[in-house]
């Protein structure tokens, strides 16, 4: 109707046209039919021109057009602090059970890339832990959990809080028990958020269990100020305390041959890195250290004079080893100990049996050493309190069970009663990051942040907090553990913000601030998340415990008090002759030095790192001393089954020198059954650990049977000794006295050819032996620098392992008990580099400025260089390792370093990447490299900076000076090759001359 | 000879052979050898021939196998990083050597005995070089960009690596194929020649016809072609002592004990003349029996070719007790280890078997008996082969497996892979060699007819 009416009215001329006659419509007719100006055929050439011209024009355009619409924001304003190819630095801290390394992330893009150490921690002055430096692979674990579960099934995050807030809610109603199973709660802010939820809820339940570590009270020894040191299992070099291996190795690289020099004792079962280093090592089965050691007490009283505190009654054990100790050597340790008196230092490994810890502690006491001191620290669940969960959970007294980061169908000591204990529990829920065995017995799946991703504070131990702060935003739809519980207690009725960022800086205001600063709270926080680590404020006082009847907490710097009636138990104990177990050997069980206590078991950085002692890679061999693989008639590979009690397992053996006889050792945390690479790796000892945590390292009377069969294990170091060549150099302090006399300055062997010249710089290291103790640390943080890739199990087999860095590992002397030399061993970078000249394309040349530079566009892949390299440190790429990357894994790669195809030959660059870096920043800012300014990542990574970088031509740089000292030597020098890393002897501070 | 020789009559030894049995004459030469392209193989040709074609096959799916995943297919490792390609290699371009030695270095000497197998000896060669030249293509990390190894100016402005013996080794081998195949073809002109005149088959004669390049037997045309001939055996005798010497080079310039010997270059070539013939020896066997040549490929030439064998034995012998002296008088802890490495350790038994099979038992031929006798001299030179691609085993895996750092040693051991690829070869190399029996004349009869009765006149002497 509307658009009727809105047409125009229609117009005529006169009538014959509004109604026209047929005559009249003739003669409208147009003369001639459309069209008939055109030639009569087709297509004319005029329209062709046309038509062509246009299609040309629009088959042109579209061509051009992009193939996605949408739209295009240009990078106008970029996100504040990104700029890039520009790395940023944000200080944050990596924990692991009781345990935080202040570290600093380098992100670029926004991604974070690689994990060093936080150079403002005054303890650990930029060092951490080599897991830490691993464990940046796992934000981009492909096998993360992306979103929470309910049941197998997704659910928002607010329905599967409601459930649990449901459940709390009646379980408080009802009275019942709600268990929460956590990891060490050594962040104050965490712990105090658990106080928090424990008040809201009164039948909360907490378990602070770490399945792998130790003693309640920890005993901070003082390496620096130690000149005797004896260990008894003790592994305190092992790289998990990098403070510990600096303190210790600054005393072993004296300047001249009268010191000053500490000097290491070691009585262990198995070999460890300590041992290794140790002036003088003796395979003591641990279940006889504690003999040993009361034996000390009783001699030290006896025959020097030690005053027993009052009380302790020893003569029920022998004043003397029988044969584990040769009577030379006891009779120096004595002299050695008593001489040193407050300067020495027992130490006790974690694993050894409480009597050894007793026995321990009592010659510290009678030495009245002062380098030891107490640290205050959560006490981890003890035996009881694990079976108290399980007997709570099993009689139904639990209306629900939280799981924060823990996997106790794993790691507990008898799962099987966990799981038929865990599952008459209504309500199961699982935090943590990757699914793992535990989330397949739970209900409720609550994916967590990655450390990287989320706020908190640690304990940094000596009076430290530290703080750890998101380098990255969630990558998925996750939360932070924390959150989840700040969710519940909001759900309780409690008045807590939601956020854990604003529950930190509100506790931090509290009680970390101190009251009085000018600086405003603001301006405090952000100072201290720059710096990432902060003084603990002296609290004028602290509050009384709650509780009058719980234990009144250690103080700091005190050691605990003597308990002359447990002291005598244990002595009693210990002289009591070893029960006659036939054939039966002691089984040590320690964490895994790649993955602990099986928490890194999905991080294939981890599983391909070599274990610092055995070389192993992805798995645990058990290790069997050489004494009984000889009787046994065992050898590498050949597969055993151990068993003890109900629990047994069948793995391949390693043979250990060095380890005692009748001891065996296997690694924990291998054997996970979840984890796309964790899964099937290794064997899980977890189930031969004692219940009682304080004896959980030892495991006796472990029954060995041969099977027959024989794997190939993937060890990247199949040879062990020196074949009698002068590789590595070793001097006791007498020997590097009488060597010094003698020593000339290497000179290099005459050449026909004039020498390099080197215009600018010539880039060199020097690396000290004395100082490297063998932890491997170096390893992983060359791995992350350098995108350099995972081969796998069977490639380690083959001989296909990528790092461009390894650490040699000699055994030199008796296999039953050798002396062991440790050779960190990479690129060279020879002047007269001998793979140079063989390659055919060019494709590996020198810079003017000494480096031996790897074209990888250039390489063919004829592989003679590697063949005519005779430290063998070139790495091919048989096949190609990095296409099959699963999503987001490629993120961690560091974007400066080529990732290489396969077919190609790599190696050690000496981080070309970070040297040119630092070649830029000096010439922008006019002025010359600085010495230490540019630092490789194997250097960086090095805890007692053994390996040292720097300009050669610059006779003032730490490392031509190292370079040139009177230790130094070249591996394979007489080749004439001319390498740039100088190798400091090692040096060995023997109480006895050794015979040779 | 001087006319008097002639009349008195020399004792027997000292007599210069008959290099052919019973009444040959030039027309039933031509007929005798010259029939075969003519004629339909027989059934056990084509046996042999499926035979061939599917090792050959096997071996070329497995290098098409390995061009897909990578050399991880391969046994190879870190530290062993060359193994059975350059093994192959370095085997297959010493079997050429034999052709070249007997129709270049032979042909100068006037050694009239080489005419009736130069031929096939030659066409060997060119074969043997072309298996060899398949390996240092496929055993690198990228084939498809092996062509850098080249030098071609290119807009990159760079260049081969001119000090690296690799370069070398390209440079070498290629010049040998090359020289090797033109002199190969140019003895084949005259024979191509009557082929073309014989037949009238419509596809055989135009292919001939081509291939002769208007070859018509004139005057100058056997100037031309004599002195061509001359001029390429003098280039090809260079190449004899050098390619093999230039293959040594690879090993002899680097560092790695055992291979930085300055014995290698001779000791090289005296083994690559020493599995050649062996190799001839055993190909004219089953010619001379199949292709019923026996009155042309006497027992003569099995023995004179036997004796080389045998002399080449010797040389071999004295080169590992070279090799053994200087490892121990070197002092050198590195160079000790590795040779006792070649006779202990868990690759002893190659060294024993290459010692056993190139030097202890060729010392059969120092009897006449065994060499005139099929069985005796077939293991022999069976023993040879075997012996000499174990040498060059012995020399590259067993050097590399334990070098200078105790700490980088590791095992090798080969995958199907290595076994399909080194079988393959042999497919490759002997379906040439059946190809090339049944469509060219395998022995020169031009060269031959110089070697019948009456066919080399000399002033004063008696024409019988």
């Amino acid at each position: 109707m509307d658009e009727k009416s809105r047409t125009p009215p229609e117009a005529w001329r006169s009538l014959e046209e509004r109604e026209p006659s047929p005559e009249a419509l003739e003669a409208t007719r147009p003369e001639f039919a459309p069209g008939a100006d055109l030639p009569p055929a087709g297509l004319s050439r005029r329209r062709f021109l046309e038509l062509v011209g246009a299609t040309t024009a629009v088959a042109t355009a579209t061509a051009c057009s992009r193939g996605t619409r949408g739209a295009i924001v240009p990078y106008t304003r970029r996100p504040p602090e990104v700029v890039p190819g520009v790395a940023n630095y944000y200080a944050s801290t990596f924990q692991e059970g009781p345990r935080a390394y202040s570290v600093l992330v380098k992100t670029r893009e926004g991604r974070p890339i690689h994990i060093t150490g936080n150079d403002e921690h005054p303890v650990l002055r930029g060092k951490t832990s080599p897991r830490a430096v691993a464990d940046v692979l796992r934000l981009y674990d492909p096998d993360r959990l992306r979103g929470p579960r309910q049941e197998g099934r997704e659910v928002a995050w607010d329905e599967a809080e409601q459930r649990i807030v449901k459940a709390l809610a009646a379980a408080r109603a009802a009275g019942t028990q709600v268990l929460l199973v956590t990891g060490a709660l050594e962040s104050p802010t965490r712990k105090a958020l658990v106080d928090e939820l424990a008040k809201a809820l009164p039948g909360l339940r907490h378990l602070a269990w770490e399945p792998a570590s130790g003693a309640a009270l920890a005993p901070v020894p003082r390496l620096g100020k130690a000149k005797v040191i004896v260990s008894f299992g003790a592994d305190f070099l092992n790289g998990d305390d990098p403070a510990a291996i600096r303190a210790f190795t600054e005393k072993r690289r004296p300047q001249s041959p009268d010191g000053p020099m500490n000097r290491l004792w070691a009585l262990e079962g198995a070999m460890t890195l300590t041992g290794a280093k140790a002036d003088h090592r003796f395979p003591v089965p641990p279940s006889r250290t504690a003999a040993v050691a009361f034996a000390l007490a009783r001699a030290l009283h006896e025959k020097h004079g030690v005053a027993l505190p009052a009380g302790v009654d020893l003569a029920p054990v022998a004043a003397v080893p029988d044969g584990l100790v040769p009577a030379k050597a006891w009779k120096a340790l004595l002299a050695d100990l008593r001489t040193a008196g407050p300067e020495a230092l027992v130490l006790c490994g974690d694993g050894m049996p409480p009597e050894t810890h007793q026995a321990v502690g009592l010659l510290n006491a009678m030495l009245r050493v002062e380098t030891l001191d107490f640290r205050e620290a959560e006490a981890p669940a003890g035996a009881r309190d694990l079976d108290g969960a399980v007997q709570a959970m099993a009689a139904g007294k639990c209306a629900a069970v939280l799981l924060w980061g823990v996997n106790p169908a794993y790691a507990w000591p008898d799962a099987g009663a966990w799981a038929a204990a865990v599952a008459k529990v209504p309500l199961r829920v699982w935090i943590g990051l990757q699914e793992d065995e535990t989330a397949a017995q739970c209900q409720l799946l609550l994916p967590e942040h990655h450390w990287l991703e989320a706020w908190g504070d640690h304990d940094g131990g000596e009076g430290l907090l530290t703080l750890q702060q998101p380098a990255i935003g969630a990558l998925y739809d996750t939360r932070q553990g924390e959150e989840v519980l700040l969710a519940l207690l909001n759900g309780l009725g409690s008045k807590v913000p939601a956020d854990y960022h604003e529950y930190l800086k509100a506790r931090w205001r509290k009680d970390v601030y101190p009251a009085g600063s000018l600086v405003p709270f603001e301006r405090y926080f952000e100072v201290a998340l720059h710096d990432g680590v902060v003084p603990v404020p002296a609290r004028p006082a602290r509050k009384p415990a709650p509780d009058v009847s719980a234990p009144p907490a250690p103080s700091v710097s005190a050691p605990p008090a003597l308990d002359s009636a447990a002291l005598n138990g244990a002595a009693m104990s210990a002289a009591r002759p070893a029960p006659a177990t036939g054939d039966a050997f002691e089984l040590v069980l320690f964490p895994g030095a790649g993955v602990y206590d099986g928490r890194y078991g999905n991080n294939a950085w981890i599983q391909e790192w070599p274990d610092p002692v055995t070389k192993a890679t992805w798995g645990n061999p058990v290790s069997v001393s050489v004494a009984d693989a000889r009787r046994l008639n065992l050898a590498d590979g050949d597969l055993v089954k151990l068993a003890a009690g109900g629990a047994s397992l069948e793995a391949p053996i390693v043979v250990q020198p060095g380890q005692a006889p009748g001891v065996l050792a296997l690694a924990l945390g291998y054997g996970r059954t979840v984890g796309g690479v964790a899964r099937g790796v290794g064997v899980n000892a977890y189930p031969f650990r004692d219940p009682d945590p304080g004896r959980g390292g030892l495991r006796l009377g472990v029954k060995l049977t041969r099977l027959g069969g024989h794997r190939n294990l993937p060890i990247t170091q199949g040879h062990h000794r020196l074949e009698g060549r002068d590789l590595v150099h070793s001097f006791s302090l007498a020997e590097y006295a009488r060597q010094k006399a003698k020593h000339r300055h290497a000179e290099h062997p005459e050449s026909l050819y004039p020498d390099q010249v080197f215009p600018e710089h010539k880039w060199g290291m020097a690396i000290d032996l004395s100082a490297c103790v063998g932890c491997s640390a170096c390893v992983l943080a060359c791995q992350s620098e350098n995108n350099i890739p995972v081969v796998g199990p069977e490639r380690v087999v083959k001989g296909y392992e990528m790092h461009w860095i390894r650490i040699d590992r000699y055994y030199q002397g008796e296999p039953e008990n050798p002396r062991v030399v440790q050779q960190p061993m990479l690129c060279q970078h020879c002047d007269d580099a001998p793979c140079e000249n063989v390659c055919p394309v060019n494709a590996t040349n020198h810079s003017p400025d000494g480096l031996n530079q790897m074209v990888y566009n250039r390489c063919v892949g004829t592989r003679y260089c590697a063949n005519n390299c005779p430290y063998k440190v070139r790495r091919f790429n048989f096949l190609e390792y990095t296409a099959g990357t699963k999503e987001p894994a490629s993120l961690v790669y560091n974007p400066e370093v080529t990732v290489r195809p396969r077919g190609v030959m790599e190696k050690c660059s000496f981080c070309i990447q970070r040297i040119e870096d630092g070649r830029l920043r000096a010439k922008t800012e006019h002025r010359p490299v600085r010495d230490g300014e540019i630092v490789p990542a194997c250097a960086a990574a090095c805890p007692s900076e053994a390996i040292v970088f720097g300009d050669l031509k610059d006779p003032a740089s730490r490392a031509a000076r190292l370079a040139a000292s009177d230790r130094g030597h070249k591996v394979l020098e007489e080749l004439g090759v001319r390498p740039s890393i100088t190798y400091l002897a090692n040096l060995r501070n023997p109480a006895l001359e050794e015979e040779e | 000879m001087n006319p008097d020789s002639a009349s008195l009559p020399l004792p027997e030894v000292l007599r210069a052979p008959s290099l052919t049995v019973g009444q040959v004459t030039p027309g039933s030469l031509d007929d005798q050898v010259l029939r075969f392209p003519a004629l339909a193989p027989p059934r056990k040709w084509y046996v042999a021939l499926a035979f061939t074609l599917t090792i050959m096959s096997i071996g070329l799916v497995l290098i098409g196998y390995t061009f897909y995943e990578g050399i991880g297919v391969w046994g190879n490792n870190s530290p062993v990083f060359w193994a059975f390609g350059i093994v192959n290699f370095v085997f297959w371009v010493g079997i050429g050597h034999a052709g070249t030695l007997i129709s270049a270095i032979l042909f100068l000497f006037r050694k009239r005995w080489r005419n009736a197998i130069a031929r096939f000896a030659e066409a060997m060669t060119i074969f043997a070089v072309m298996c060899a030249g398949i390996f240092p293509l496929i055993h690198v990390g990228r084939p498809w960009l092996a062509f850098w190894l080249f030098p071609y100016p290119n807009q990159r402005g760079v260049w081969p690596n001119f000090r690296s013996p690799l370069v070398w080794d390209v440079f070498a081998v290629s010049t040998y194929f090359s020289v090797s195949l033109m002199f190969w073809y140019l003895g084949l002109l005259p024979d191509l020649a009557s082929l073309r005149d014989r037949t009238d088959s419509k596809i055989r004669k135009p292919i001939y016809t081509i291939l002769s390049l208007g070859w018509r037997g004139a005057a100058d045309h056997w100037r031309h072609f004599e002195k061509a001939y001359l001029l390429l055996a003098g280039l090809a005798t260079g190449l004899v002592l050098s390619v093999h010497s230039v293959v040594s080079f690879d090993f002899a310039t680097s560092i790695v004990p055992g291979w930085h010997m300055t014995i290698f270059p001779p000791y090289f070539v005296v083994g690559a003349i020493f599995a050649g013939f062996a190799m001839v020896l055993m190909v004219l066997i089953v010619v001379r029996e199949t292709m019923d040549l026996k009155n042309l490929i006497t027992d003569f030439h099995l023995e004179v070719m036997n004796k080389v064998i045998l002399g080449m034995s010797c040389l071999m012998g004295y080169s590992y007790a070279v090799e053994a002296f200087t490892a121990w008088y070197s002092m050198n802890t590195f160079i000790q280890h590795t040779f006792l490495n070649y006779v202990t350790g868990p690759y002893g038994w190659a060294g024993w078997l290459t010692m056993s099979c190139n030097v202890l038992l060729p010392q059969l031929l120092w009897f006449r008996k065994c060499r005139r006798s099929y069985p005796w001299m077939i293991l022999v030179a069976m023993a040879v082969t075997v012996g000499m691609w174990f040498e060059r085993f012995v020399i590259i895996v067993i050097s590399l497996y334990n070098d200078y750092l105790p700490s980088a040693w590791h095992a090798y051991k080969p995958t199907m892979v290595d076994y399909g690829i080194l079988l393959g070869s042999f497919g490759i190399f002997f379906t040439l060699v059946l190809l090339f029996a049944r469509v060219l004349p395998v022995i020169a009869t031009t060269e031959m007819k110089a070697d019948l009765p009456g066919a080399q006149p000399r002033h004063g002497a008696r024409h019988d």
